[in-house]
């Protein structure tokens, strides 16, 4: 071991043992032979000869990966009133809203910075409720529609059935708030802003997209749902929804921290949907995927394919995505809406490379697990990235440890056994793993 | 004798040390198809 470089080891239940290189992810899962643990030499080989590439692979995709997505908050208004949101209720009811110009030049200056780049850059049209200003974002897209892929995150209340065979048609990724497979319960987190919830719209708009590929239904988990993960996992099943992001709540606005459900409670309880998310996909054919535990397998097995970037570290806040609010500032990620310090430059005046180049960007890609305490000695640090520096910078200390760090010890620990017992197939969408090949395999 | 036999060979295929890494070959966008906004593939996947 060279510079306190090398393996760790932990258990992964009673049966398995890991072996990790915490720095660039090379693992290995040793099982119990006559009541020991015995490292292979040939493993060990294994490890000296991918450790350059493995190291030199990670590096890349924390420090050398471009930005390739961008978030619009085309209002910052809102007709929910959901009690975690992470933007403040003086904003949801009064904030900014672009205009139809406004969007064209934010796009335009968009397709100007890719002008030279292959791939199409993302953009997803997000928070507060993007749907307040629907014909405006439907114009822009049918303007833009070669030149970008599209999602969009809604909470449904303004959808109509002609909106989802728009978003159909034209192949954009659309995102749905909901928390639980029962109105009583989703009502009390998607909350609207006169009352009520989002339940009724929020199912009406799975009817109508009827097993989409570009669905998916975003939950946020708080105590109020934590032990319905499954049931909703279930109910989603039926609907023909093929991911669900079961989430863990922000705590970046204060009244959002007494909705945190308990660490250990949180991961049981993903488990139990996971386990139910296979055994649906197994027996029905069809699968259901929960997207960010899908990330955390992507994580451990191929480590630069994972598409979610709060769990890297550094984030992807400021470095594969950023966040162009209501009034064209430009931060980070949509957490850091409510934080002005944390502005780049505004789009309508600067450019996206200048914001890119920014102190406050660079802020953000500079907090990384090495400076955290905690997460400098923990085996799964380039696993779970300690999300969330937003998160942390409103509890005080952008250089704390997750605020779900137990959760992510336990849901990383399960990960490794499901690779063991060969599950890989039934977690991630089939389509993903025909697409990826072994670099090497023991 | 034969469901015996198909046991074991389960439990030692159970014991081999695992290890492997994967790398995206073939994507729409430079990343898997998988789960988030802006990948959705323009021809019907099957789900």
């Amino acid at each position: 071991m060279k510079n306190g470089r090398g393996l760790s080891f932990s258990d992964i239940g009673a049966d398995w043992k890991l072996a990790l290189d915490p720095d660039n992810i090379f693992w290995g899962i040793i099982p119990r032979d006559n009541g020991e643990f015995i490292l292979p030499d040939n493993l060990m080989d294994l490890y000296k000869k991918e450790r350059k590439h493995l190291d030199t692979e990670l590096y890349n995709f924390r420090f050398n990966a471009d930005l390739n997505c961008i978030y619009i908050d085309p209002t910052d208004r809102c007709n929910a009133n959901c009690p975690y949101c992470y933007i403040p209720s003086r904003l949801r009811k009064q904030g900014a809203q672009m205009t139809a110009e406004d969007m064209d030049k934010a796009l335009a200056k968009i397709e100007e910075h890719f002008k030279n780049i292959k791939k199409k850059p993302v953009i997803v049209f997000h928070a507060a409720e993007p749907l307040l200003v629907k014909d405006m974002l439907f114009d822009a897209i049918k303007k833009y529609r070669k030149k970008f892929l599209f999602g969009i995150q809604t909470n449904a209340l303004l959808l109509e059935k002609e909106d989802a065979e728009f978003i159909k048609k034209n192949r954009i990724g659309i995102g749905i708030s909901l928390d639980a497979a029962s109105a009583d319960i989703n009502n009390r987190s998607r909350v609207t802003a006169k009352g009520g919830g989002n339940f009724k719209k929020a199912v009406q708009a799975l009817d109508w997209f009827n097993g989409y590929e570009g669905l998916n239904v975003i939950c946020t988990v708080t105590k109020y749902n934590v032990d319905r993960l499954s049931e909703l996992v279930k109910f989603l099943h039926k609907k023909k929804v093929p991911c669900v992001l079961l989430n863990p709540v922000r705590l970046t606005q204060r009244r959002a921290v007494n909705l945190k459900p308990d660490d250990m409670l949180f991961a049981r309880n993903l488990i139990q949907a996971v386990e139910t998310a296979m055994e649906l996909s197994r027996k029905s054919g069809r699968q259901i995927v929960v997207g960010n535990f899908a990330n955390v397998i992507l994580a451990i097995i191929s480590p630069a394919a994972r598409r979610m970037m709060c769990d890297i570290s550094p984030c992807g806040g400021g470095r594969t995505f950023l966040t162009v609010t209501a009034d064209g500032s430009m931060v980070p990620c949509g957490e850091f809406i409510s934080m002005k310090e944390f502005s780049g430059g505004n789009i309508f005046k600067t450019s996206i490379s200048s914001a890119m180049s920014s102190k406050p960007f660079k802020k953000i890609r500079t907090r990384i697990v090495e400076k955290i305490d905690e997460c400098n000695t923990c085996s799964f640090r380039h696993i779970c990235g300690s999300p969330c520096p937003a998160e942390m910078h409103a509890r005080g200390n952008i250089y704390q440890k997750a605020a779900f760090c137990e959760f992510y010890k336990e849901i990383i620990k399960y990960a490794f056994k499901i690779i063991a017992e060969d599950k890989v197939k039934y977690i991630l969408r089939e389509g993903s793993l025909s697409q990826m090949q072994y670099e090497y395999r023991y | 004798m034969i469901k015996t036999k198909k046991a074991e060979k389960k439990t030692a295929a159970k014991m081999n040390t695992i290890s492997y890494h994967m790398k995206c070959a073939q994507t729409a966008n430079g990343l898997t198809h998988f789960v988030m906004y802006g990948d959705v593939p323009k021809k019907k996947m099957p789900l």
